[in-house]
């Protein structure tokens, strides 16, 4: 028992900061963070130790993002430019050169995303934001590496239409 | 135009901080394991292995009957000997010489 706690002081920080690229609320983030490791926990006796313990409580906690992500589908489908705060609506208006700030970028991201299928969102996160190659991408989701470059240039495509709806509004 | 800014969405948005886990995240997380029961490791025994194989086997072995019969059936009506009879044949030939 002590052993699992060093372990989850050792990853929480990993496993916060990917379940935050698909949940902005702390507190969520807090209880799937949990989930994940209890997921861990009752999994540990088919963990081999062939990969990392970090790969394996990555993998966990992306999926428990999709199982999230999936959960909250039917009501996250509405966008409202409400929920961004000044800056991101500046830059989305085009009202501020340059690059936006990491939290608004973060923010508009989420608000886009939400057009995309929850495996589709996980796909492109994990390739643009977490810099995943396509082979840990397709291990991770279980899908096959041709089905991730078609699922990530889907979408992409959906992404800039949504950028270019969210410009309009 | 929108691929430009996308690019620059996901440059700034590699950039934002992930949120600190609460100090006593771990305590918490202890406190749930312990209301879970035991885990313990699985020991596969033989018996286990063949009961958890079971139907498979038993779908090969129904294929295996299937085309003996099947084969028994076509090699009759072409007119060659049966298997039985060749079987005869070869047990004869090899065991009572």
């Amino acid at each position: 028992m002590d052993d699992f706690a060093e372990l989850v002081r050792r990853h929480q920080s990993r496993v916060f900061a990917i379940l935050h690229r698909y949940e902005r609320d702390m507190h969520q983030v807090e209880d799937l963070a949990q989930e994940t490791f209890l997921k861990a926990w009752r999994a540990l006796p088919q963990f081999d130790g062939r990969a990392p313990f970090e790969h394996w409580i990555s993998k966990i906690a992306t999926h428990t993002a999709l199982d999230h992500l999936r959960r909250g589908q039917r009501r996250q489908n509405e966008i409202s430019l409400s929920e961004l705060g000044e800056d991101a609506l500046d830059w989305l208006r085009g009202e501020k050169k340059g690059g936006p700030e990491a939290r608004s970028a973060a923010e508009i991201l989420e608000l886009a995303m939400r057009e995309l299928s929850p495996l589709d969102r996980v796909v492109i996160t994990m390739q643009e934001i977490e810099g995943r190659s396509v082979k840990e991408i397709a291990e991770a989701t279980g899908s096959s590496g041709i089905a991730v470059r078609v699922r990530a240039m889907r979408a992409r495509a959906k992404l800039k239409r949504a950028l270019e709806k969210l410009a309009k509004v | 135009m929108s691929g430009e800014k996308l690019k620059k969405l996901f440059a700034a948005s590699r950039k934002d901080t992930a949120p600190v886990p609460p100090e006593d995240f771990a305590n918490d997380v202890l406190r749930m394991v312990r209301q879970e029961p035991p885990a313990t490791r699985q020991i596969n025994s033989l018996p286990d292995s063949v009961d958890r194989l079971f139907p498979r086997i038993a779908f090969a072995a129904l294929a295996v009957i299937a085309l003996c019969v099947a084969a028994d059936y076509a090699l009759t009506a072409a007119g060659m000997p049966e298997l039985g009879d060749g079987l005869s044949l070869f047990s004869a030939q090899w065991f009572f010489i």
